[in-house]
């Protein structure tokens, strides 16, 4: 059977396995999942604008109305403002990469990477503005030239050097992040660039509180800001060390086999101790590190393509670049180092109850393991650009039957009749005449997931009801 | 990157409209809040500012640079881009606030004759002193319990911006003679 059968036959609910795999008859369907709602999210959320408001208010307080009388005042003013708002980003910046987990739960990775990437732009134009407009404050105040007062300033006061420095640092990490720049640079030379970030925290630290005229006199504003650094530092540590160090200790992961599932494909499963333990949802992602030669010193974010069964965990890797090529040559029982669960991409938060997945490629392994845990009534579209890449496919067919899942396979290039026709708004409404009222997964290559988006919105679906994985790049 | 540019318009926004909101003269010119020195930039703990803490009421703020002119050299001036707008502010706008000192009446009662003598920028008290309060025995351990709590640049005259200050224990007749004393000083400076 061609998989150009497949997708003429159309829907293959009901349809029995003929593969083997697991039998689907004795299979009851585990109940769905509860629903997460977005309460995390937005606690969050408000918590962040709290935190805001809350860094701000002390200037405020300390500013008596009409006080502002000249430019200087003026200039050294928003030089506060913008320096407290700064010294607060900065603080966020670093919590969203501590990899806690009630982070990485309630916001997931794809939030928090684009969160972290519009705060870091927002931050380094106010650390510039904090210091363009404090300098011109002061050399007005002092009767200086600009470039004699920032000299005045390294020269006179305390722990300004470092504070210019942590500047410099911030200004580099924010240029290299930049994407036409970041894309041209190795990514080891980026990714030690960017962990000098944590320099910039030190570095900062002290002319916040020897020079900040809110932070300076002693007081519940002055303890406050040592604590939320100290928070900061504290999560940092739970989330980078700790919770790790338990994870890998409790359950022990190692290699069980490495299985192809297509010539570019491989499954790799994993075994450990007391794995019906673990907390997780399908969909979600681990960042793995192997430890055998030459895979230790990196880690990589694959989503697992098995729900959690307590026996054995799964992820399906496509080989693209020479880290997949040494996972292929991986000997059962080498350890495995993996920091997670993370994400957001699963069935618990969804918003209805009924889901419309669509996958691309190797997109298929996150939404394989979802549909387990769906309500029953899901509905996933697999695009693939050969039969040969389509994966798992005994498994698909087994939990279309088992969990009354209505499965297309759609096979050939973007611009192939059948694709084209599939993806469109007419065509999807065809096939899922209710999609308005599901929430989508999208899981694939940034062109196919781009390309969805515009035509499920064109179809008439909310944008929050749009679930998004996209490959990393 | 389209939320950063939203939250960078924001963030200059909300940080314009925060200075324009302190920055306006209004009703709250006299209300009460830190002394000025505590407002403006804490000079470092290791002495930067050669000036002695009485002085530098106002600290790093214009306002509190008497000898301002005399230091002042043209080829400063022309150096610095935020000059020339500063130079045409003072011509148009309200005049700057400058230092100015009040005293007020001696008022005679049991221990001896006082007075207190305010400093002000504009109209807010930055600074206040007792003059002749008795220096000796019971009385003068006294009258520096009063200094102490109502004079200097943090103390209360300063916080509460008004004569009408808590009672100093155990020196009630010197509290009562540096309020009456103070109210006049404070009448006078309009």
């Amino acid at each position: 059977m061609t998989y150009q059968d497949t997708y003429a036959a159309g829907r293959r609910t009901g349809t029995s396995s003929p593969y083997g795999g697991r039998s689907a008859v004795s299979v009851p369907p585990a109940p769905a999942l509860p629903r997460r709602g977005p309460g995390g999210r937005r606690a969050l959320s408000a918590l962040f604008w709290l935190g805001l408001v809350a860094s701000v208010l002390p200037w405020s307080l300390d500013t008596p109305a009409g006080s502002l009388t000249d430019t200087a005042d003026v200039l050294t003013a928003a030089g506060r403002i913008t320096g407290l708002v700064a010294g607060y980003l900065l603080l966020v910046q670093v919590l969203m990469m501590s990899r806690l987990g009630a982070l990485e739960r309630w916001l997931g990775g794809e939030r928090i990477s684009r969160l972290h990437r519009d705060v870091g732009a927002t931050l380094l134009v106010a650390v510039l503005t904090h210091m363009s407009l404090l300098v011109v404050a002061y050399a007005e105040v002092d009767e200086q030239s600009v470039a004699g007062e920032v000299g005045v300033l390294l020269r006179d006061y305390e722990d300004m050097v470092s504070a210019f420095a942590a500047a410099g640092v911030m200004v580099l990490v924010g240029v290299t992040g930049v994407r036409a720049i970041r894309t041209a640079l190795p990514y080891e030379l980026w990714y030690h660039l960017h962990l000098t970030s944590y320099a910039a925290l030190l570095l900062g630290f002290g002319h916040q509180f020897s020079n900040g005229a809110q932070l300076f006199p002693p007081g519940p504003v002055r303890t406050g800001w040592i604590g939320a650094y100290l928070l900061v530092l504290v999560a940092l540590g739970w989330g980078r060390l700790v919770a790790p160090l338990r994870f890998n200790l409790r359950y022990r992961l190692r290699v069980a086999d490495v299985v192809a599932e297509t010539p570019d494909t491989i499954s790799i499963y994993l075994t450990g101790v007391r794995l019906n333990q673990i907390d997780m949802l399908g969909g979600q992602y681990f960042r793995w590190r192997f430890l055998a030669r030459g895979c230790w010193w990196q880690s990589h974010p694959f989503s697992l393509s098995a729900a959690a069964n307590g026996r054995w965990l799964r992820l399906t890797v496509k080989v693209v670049g020479a880290h997949t090529a040494d996972l292929c040559d991986l000997d059962p029982g080498t350890r495995v180092w993996a920091e997670g669960p993370s994400g957001t991409f699963t069935a618990a938060h969804r918003t209805r109850e009924r889901a419309l997945l669509i996958a691309g490629g190797s997109g298929i392994a996150p939404l394989r393991a979802m549909l387990e845990e769906l309500p029953p009534d899901a509905a996933l579209i697999y695009r693939a650009r050969t039969p040969a890449d389509v994966l798992l496919h005994h498994e698909l067919d087994w939990l279309a039957q088992a969990r009354r899942t209505s499965v297309w396979y759609v096979i050939g290039s973007r611009d192939d009749a059948g694709p084209r026709q599939v993806m469109s708004p007419e065509g999807l409404r065809r096939l899922v005449p209710d999609v308005a009222r599901r929430d989508v997964y999208l899981c694939g290559p940034s062109g196919l997931v781009e390309e969805s988006v515009r035509v499920l919105r064109a179809a008439g679906v909310p944008r929050r009801q749009i679930h998004l994985a996209t490959f990393e790049l | 990157m389209r939320r950063a540019i939203l939250a960078i318009t924001g963030l200059a926004a909300s940080t314009s409209a925060l200075v324009v909101l302190k920055g306006s003269p209004g009703a709250g010119q006299l209300a009460q809040g830190l002394p000025a020195d505590q407002a403006s930039v804490a000079p470092a703990p290791g002495g930067v500012t050669p000036t002695p803490p009485s002085a530098s009421a106002s600290g790093r703020t214009p306002a509190a640079r008497p000898t301002a002119g005399a230091s002042r050299t043209p080829g400063a001036r022309t150096s610095t881009s935020a000059r020339p707008t500063a130079a045409a502010k003072t011509t148009t706008s309200a005049p700057k606030p400058t230092l100015r000192t009040v005293s007020g009446p001696d008022v005679t009662y049991e221990y001896g004759t006082l007075h207190v003598q305010i400093t002000l920028s504009g109209t807010r008290i930055v600074n206040a002193t007792g003059i002749g309060l008795p220096q000796s025995g019971q009385s003068g351990q006294r009258s520096d319990d009063v200094q102490s709590t109502y004079s200097g640049t943090s103390g209360e005259v300063v916080q509460k911006q008004s004569a009408n200050l808590n009672t100093v224990s155990g020196a009630t007749a010197t509290s009562d003679v540096y309020q009456r004393s103070l109210q006049a000083a404070i009448d006078r400076a309009g």
